[in-house]
């Protein structure tokens, strides 16, 4: 086989791949523009149409099959998501950076951190319920949920930022210090502006993460549920092409949250060079 | 007297307890020109670090200006360090690199700008000004760190292997830009290398370090002349090792006698009533004569030898001789006294010095 066949083969492995992966959500795609209320998330398309998106925003006259019970689970899965975001960063950060240098016990405490994103989520899910239980607190969303979701997050983020500080450098701070700008300043003009891609990606893997959290949070969460146990919710009684239409939706939701990484990366390398012109002129 | 710099039996042990550095001492005037040469692994950055305040000192005591400063943080201390790597900050102009140490030191800004213009202006950067570091070349980068460096005006200003990134040319060119601007900016220089050359053209006086020890402290021309030990005897310079003892005196030179006869040459200090020491002949010191000149009967310092190797690599030529006890010895010269062909491999030839120029040392 010469080169040129392999690379037609390896390309017709690469679309394959590519089908398999991407199929089922165009298939979601191309089903929830199916014509309601009578026609099911299944082939043919009977007729296209947008009525399952105006269903979602209750734009459609009222029929026997109920609104997606979405709204308040959506603001609660994103404040999670905010909340878990943020901590988990914080935290990612902060421990990188502490396990720059050698410690005792560093080794134990690394498996620490990393075992929160190992064990079964349904196991620590279930674990938190008994222990809450047994210590009579309430269990809510924003309390033993949030408190699992950044558990299981925070050491996505410290895994990325332990990335980051392999790759940085430490004699640009040394550099600082010997100028005589003291370690915090160091960190804080020199030190987090060249690790902030980093940290950009550390948000984005806890956000991401926590809002499509299902397991830890089925048991953890309480009474009010988080947007994934709403949704699966609505599976234990029938599927209607709506809750296609929210994949499509929440789907364009997470390319706009890349978009925005993207804009972002590009303003803090383009702010970087600004702020250096501005600060001298 | 107040030294800028004083080491007493500084050393340094490193957590799993393999030492880096034993007693070393050093004093420094205001305005030396101080080079750290050795091996790598021999201790002369672990050394720079603990100046800088980056490693702690385990034993022993710093003192920068007379004050003690061996649990000073690094931004406390009266040092600027120039790095291998220059370590600018990729994020900021080459303006900005250069003043920030200013900017966190609350110097106002016109007096600020001032400053930098100066040492921007000094070292030639003033048309990339603008410019991100990691757009410019090497030799630019490096005198960007210089001018960051020296713009804070430090007491004292540590350059770790400054000059090893850079290539040959532009190596030669920096050298002399960094002599000439220490000597008008009267700022004491420790300078950390592997390279002898640099060391030796660069420097007021040179420690020559050796696993985590400080082997000999002098001058360029002492040190190139007159080794103290058998580590800097074969480190710098090409010099032929003898070992023997020491057998009386003659005049001024010391009698030593070895296992290929009896050879002289000047003591280098005092040899402390030792009988075991080493005769360094240095190449250039020796002279090559045809076996049978004849005119060297009675002459001191006369050994057989036959000629292995000659080579010319441009106005200087090698040759390597070996003795009738299966050493090998170095000589070089001028090509003017050994014309290519002169001595071709095989010949057999008496090899000479003057005692003067030969070191005896303290064998270990």
């Amino acid at each position: 086989m010469n080169a040129s066949g392999i690379k037609l083969g390896l390309g017709f492995y690469t679309a394959l791949f590519i089908v398999f992966l991407y199929g089922p959500l165009a298939i979601l795609a191309v089903l929830s523009f199916q014509i309601g209320p009578e026609g099911g998330p299944q082939f043919p398309i009977i007729e296209w149409s947008t009525y399952w998106y105006k269903h979602l925003f209750g734009l459609t006259p009222p029929s026997r099959i109920a609104p997606l019970p979405i709204e308040q689970a959506l603001v609660r899965s994103l404040a999670l998501a905010v909340m878990t975001m943020i901590v988990s960063t914080v935290l990612g950060v902060t421990a990188a950076q502490a396990f720059r240098k050698k410690f005792r016990g560093s080794g134990v405490v690394f498996y620490l951190i990393v075992l929160g994103m190992m064990v079964p989520g349904v196991l620590v899910g279930l674990g938190m319920a008994l222990v809450a239980n047994t210590l009579g607190i309430d269990r809510h969303w924003w309390g033993t949920a949030f408190v699992l979701h950044v558990v299981y997050t925070f050491p996505f983020a410290f895994l990325v930022m332990l990335a980051i500080f392999n790759r940085f450098d430490p004699s640009v701070e040394e550099a600082a210090w010997s100028l005589g700008v003291t370690p915090a300043r160091t960190f804080r003009k020199v030190t987090f502006p060249l690790i902030f891609p980093g940290v950009l990606s550390a948000m984005l893997f806890a956000f991401t993460l926590s809002y499509d959290e299902f397991s830890r949070t089925l048991f953890a969460s309480g009474r009010d549920l988080t947007l994934p146990l709403a949704i699966y919710g609505t599976f234990s009684v029938e599927v209607h092409p709506n809750v296609f239409a929210f994949g499509v939706l929440t789907t364009l939701f997470s390319f706009a949250l890349l978009g925005t990484y993207a804009v972002l990366m590009g303003l803090s390398v383009r702010r970087a060079k600004r702020v250096a012109i501005q600060e001298e002129a | 007297m107040i030294f800028d710099l004083e080491l007493n039996c500084v050393g340094k042990v490193y957590d799993n307890g393999t030492p880096a550095v034993i007693d070393f001492n050093l004093s420094v005037s205001k305005g030396e020109f101080i080079a750290f040469l050795g091996p790598s692994g021999c201790g002369k950055t672990t050394t720079l670090r603990m100046i800088a305040g980056f490693e702690g000192i385990s034993s022993g005591d710093m003192l920068i200006r007379g004050e003690r400063v061996n649990d000073v943080p690094p931004q406390r201390r009266p040092t600027s360090m120039i790095f291998q790597n220059y370590a600018l900050f990729p994020h900021m102009s080459v303006r900005r690199n250069v003043g920030y140490g200013l900017e966190v030191k609350g110097v106002a800004k016109a007096d600020r700008e001032a400053k930098v213009d100066r040492i921007l202006a000094t070292l030639g950067l003033e048309d990339i000004a603008e410019r991100k570091p990691e757009k410019l070349s090497g030799g630019q980068r490096q005198r960007i760190a210089l001018a960051r460096g020296l713009v804070v005006e430090p007491d004292i200003l540590l350059l770790d292997e400054p000059l090893g990134a850079l290539d040959a040319n532009l190596r030669k060119a920096i050298q002399n830009e960094l002599k000439l601007l220490q000597k008008s900016l009267g700022v004491t220089f420790i300078f950390v290398t592997h390279a002898q050359s640099e060391a030796l053209a660069l420097s007021d006086r040179i420690v020559v370090m050796n696993q985590g020890r400080v082997e000999q402290v002098s001058p360029p021309h002492q040190l190139y002349t007159r080794p103290n030990t058998p580590f800097v005897a074969q480190f710098i310079g090409r010099n032929t090792v003898l070992p023997g003892e020491v057998a009386g005196s003659e005049g001024e030179d010391v009698v030593v006698t070895t296992g290929i006869g009896t050879l002289s040459g000047r003591a280098n200090g005092a040899l402390a009533n030792r009988r075991r020491v080493n005769l360094v002949v240095p190449a250039e010191a020796i002279e090559v004569h045809a076996a049978d000149e004849g005119v060297l009967a009675g002459a001191k310092n006369r050994i057989d030898a036959r000629i292995e190797r000659s080579e010319v690599v441009g106005h200087i030529a090698h040759l390597t001789a070996r003795l009738q006890d299966g050493r090998a010895v170095s000589l070089e010269a001028h090509v003017d006294k050994y014309r290519p062909g002169a001595f071709p491999a095989g010949t057999p030839v008496l090899l000479s010095w003057n005692p003067a120029e030969a070191t005896v040392i303290p064998a270990h």
